[in-house]
């Protein structure tokens, strides 16, 4: 009963701690005059504002029908006529001159916003990342471990390299250097850095998880007739993958968290949406948090999953 | 190179180790071994028994000497290993069970993946091959559920899976607990009693005197002795006697 009672005490000293530190960000930023607006940010994410259809070229309004939410325009100077099929709100009438631009009707519904933008460019670009950093990985961890010593060498070579310099100075190589040679776009020489960097910290934890497997495992499967190659396959790495996939999880949620250092190059990710955001709002504490937990929510569900498959592999056990 | 005799299912001649760190472990050992025979390997821990064992399905280099199984030049360049592995299913000390597979899974991995046989074949023949090592009830058990005797038990039936001509056991009954010995013993016995030729190191006296149809002695990587069993024991070899002194 005793330690029982203890367990209940520290719990409600951790949700208490919570609770001051929470208070205290809160009476620090009334010190320093910040007035929280949260109602600002929504918009950034999911954006509900009408959207406007504007006319693509000078013309005349021929027809305007309300009932079936349909507008005709014609061009002045010949061809097609502009037809919108459905709108929501009319801002012209039959026969109305319009100029290229102008704003002929909205239509509502909901838009994906920057900040939601950003987000599924991160996925987007740490999914991609995340595939061939796995394949990358785990030819050089082989290729580490290998019985020739060229392909021994080009792995340690490439994970020397690339775990010496800095992530941010490989992406501005990939972008400027590798980008301009094999005329890459932002993304693809975005993509690329991550992997490349990924693959090498990758490849060292696949070595490791293969030499952790006992040599009997390698002996056992050649001696029922397997070659080295279908050891490996059906009988080292599934060994090797479970045993690895803690340090594997880490390095995979690094990626993602990575992924914000290609900003630089200008993909518009989670964090330069934060940061244009940011400068359209003036809300950069609101922001910053948003980014913050939508990180934490990539993340999370990332370690997650491993969990889960953790748990699914751990029946031998 | 002497004519290798058709009635010899292996022929060693001459084999020599030598480590790279210099240490000599196989001094010109040579052996023949007749198809259905049971050798077993006696000698002191470090006489090479085990690595003289291991060079039979090549897990271990030779330096010098040849290896003839089944007529076939193991150390032959043209010589396809893994072809040979086939043919020749080794036991080990450690049981080396494939952990992330269940013992049906253990016995099925080798032929569904090698032999490319069918899911079913595979599946029936390894229900056969554990019934017939007496694990018909723990088809489903993963190894780590599985006692030492189980688990020696499921290693000698994914050999087996492999309908190898030749069976290698090097200290199948070292790592086990006493009372689990007999079981794995009863299985090799019954393997032996079927005519697989087998090649046995072991520390097991009792099983060298029943089921060989001879015995050799090893000691510090020199095949210093070979006898059949009933008169082995009684040899006045001294090296021989020094060493049975400290076992028995």
């Amino acid at each position: 009963m005793k330690e029982q009672h203890n367990l209940l005490l520290w719990k409600a000293v951790f949700v208490l701690v919570l609770i001051g530190l929470g208070f205290g960000i809160y009476a620090s930023s009334k010190s320093i005059d910040y007035t929280w607006r949260w109602e600002r940010i929504p918009q950034y994410i999911i954006s509900v504002e009408p959207k406007d259809i504007r006319s693509p070229f000078d013309g005349t309004v021929q027809s305007v029908d309300i009932k079936n939410h349909s507008m005709v325009v014609l061009p002045d100077q010949g061809g097609n006529p502009f037809v919108i099929k459905k709108f929501d709100k009319a801002n012209v009438m039959s026969g109305d001159i319009v100029f290229e631009g102008d704003p002929l009707a909205q239509v509502n519904g909901w838009r994906v916003g920057p900040i939601l933008w950003g987000l599924i460019t991160t996925l987007k670009l740490s999914f991609v990342a995340l595939i061939f950093a796995m394949i990358i990985g785990l030819f050089t961890g082989l290729a580490r471990i290998s019985d020739n010593p060229a392909l021994r060498y080009f792995a340690i070579t490439y994970v020397e390299i690339i775990r010496g310099t800095p992530l941010l100075v490989q992406i501005f190589i990939f972008y400027f250097f590798i980008g301009t040679i094999l005329n890459l776009d932002r993304f693809t020489a975005g993509v690329a850095a991550l992997s490349v960097f990924t693959g090498a910290y990758i490849a060292e934890i696949i070595r490791s998880g293969i030499q952790s497997i006992h040599p009997g495992q390698m002996e056992a499967a050649r001696s029922v007739g397997m070659n080295y190659f279908q050891a490996m396959v059906y009988v080292i790495l599934p060994q090797a993958f479970k045993r690895t996939l803690p340090p594997l999880a880490g390095q995979l949620i690094n990626l993602i968290k990575d992924s914000s250092l290609v900003s630089v190059i200008s993909i518009t990710d989670l964090t330069k949406s934060g940061r244009e955001v940011v400068s359209s709002t003036f809300a950069p504490f609101e922001v910053w948090f948003t980014v913050a937990l939508m990180y934490l929510v990539l993340t999370g569900s990332l370690s997650w999953i491993i969990q889960k498959l953790e748990k699914r592999l751990s029946a031998s056990d | 190179m002497t004519k290798v005799s058709s009635n010899s299912i292996i022929v060693a001649e001459n084999i020599e180790k030598i480590y790279p760190n210099n240490c000599h472990a196989l001094k010109n050992v040579s052996l023949e071994v007749k198809r259905g025979e049971v050798v077993v390997i006696i000698g002191p821990s470090g006489s090479g028994k085990s690595t003289f064992l291991r060079t039979l399905n090549q897990l271990e280099t030779i330096s010098d000497g040849t290896i003839h199984i089944d007529d076939i030049d193991l150390t032959a360049k043209s010589t396809n290993i893994n072809k040979m592995r086939e043919e020749v299913g080794m036991v080990f000390q450690s049981f080396n069970l494939f952990p992330h597979k269940t013992a049906l899974g253990n016995v099925m991995l080798s032929p569904l993946k090698v032999l490319k046989k069918s899911k079913a074949d595979a599946e029936k023949e390894a229900h056969e091959l554990l019934t017939k090592v007496g694990l018909a009830n723990r088809m489903n058990s993963y190894p780590s559920h599985l006692s030492g005797g189980q688990q020696q038990r499921v290693a000698i039936a994914r050999a087996l899976a492999m309908k190898p001509k030749i069976m290698l056991f090097d200290e199948p009954t070292s790592a086990l607990d006493p009372e689990m010995v007999g079981e794995v013993l009863d299985v090799m016995k019954s393997l032996a009693s079927d005519g697989m030729t087998m090649v046995v190191v072991t520390h097991e006296m009792g099983f060298a005197r029943e089921v060989a149809d001879r015995v050799v002695f090893m000691e510090d990587g020199e095949l210093v002795f070979e006898e059949q069993p009933d008169r082995f024991f009684d040899s006045p070899n001294p090296r021989l006697q020094r060493f049975l002194g400290q076992v028995l």
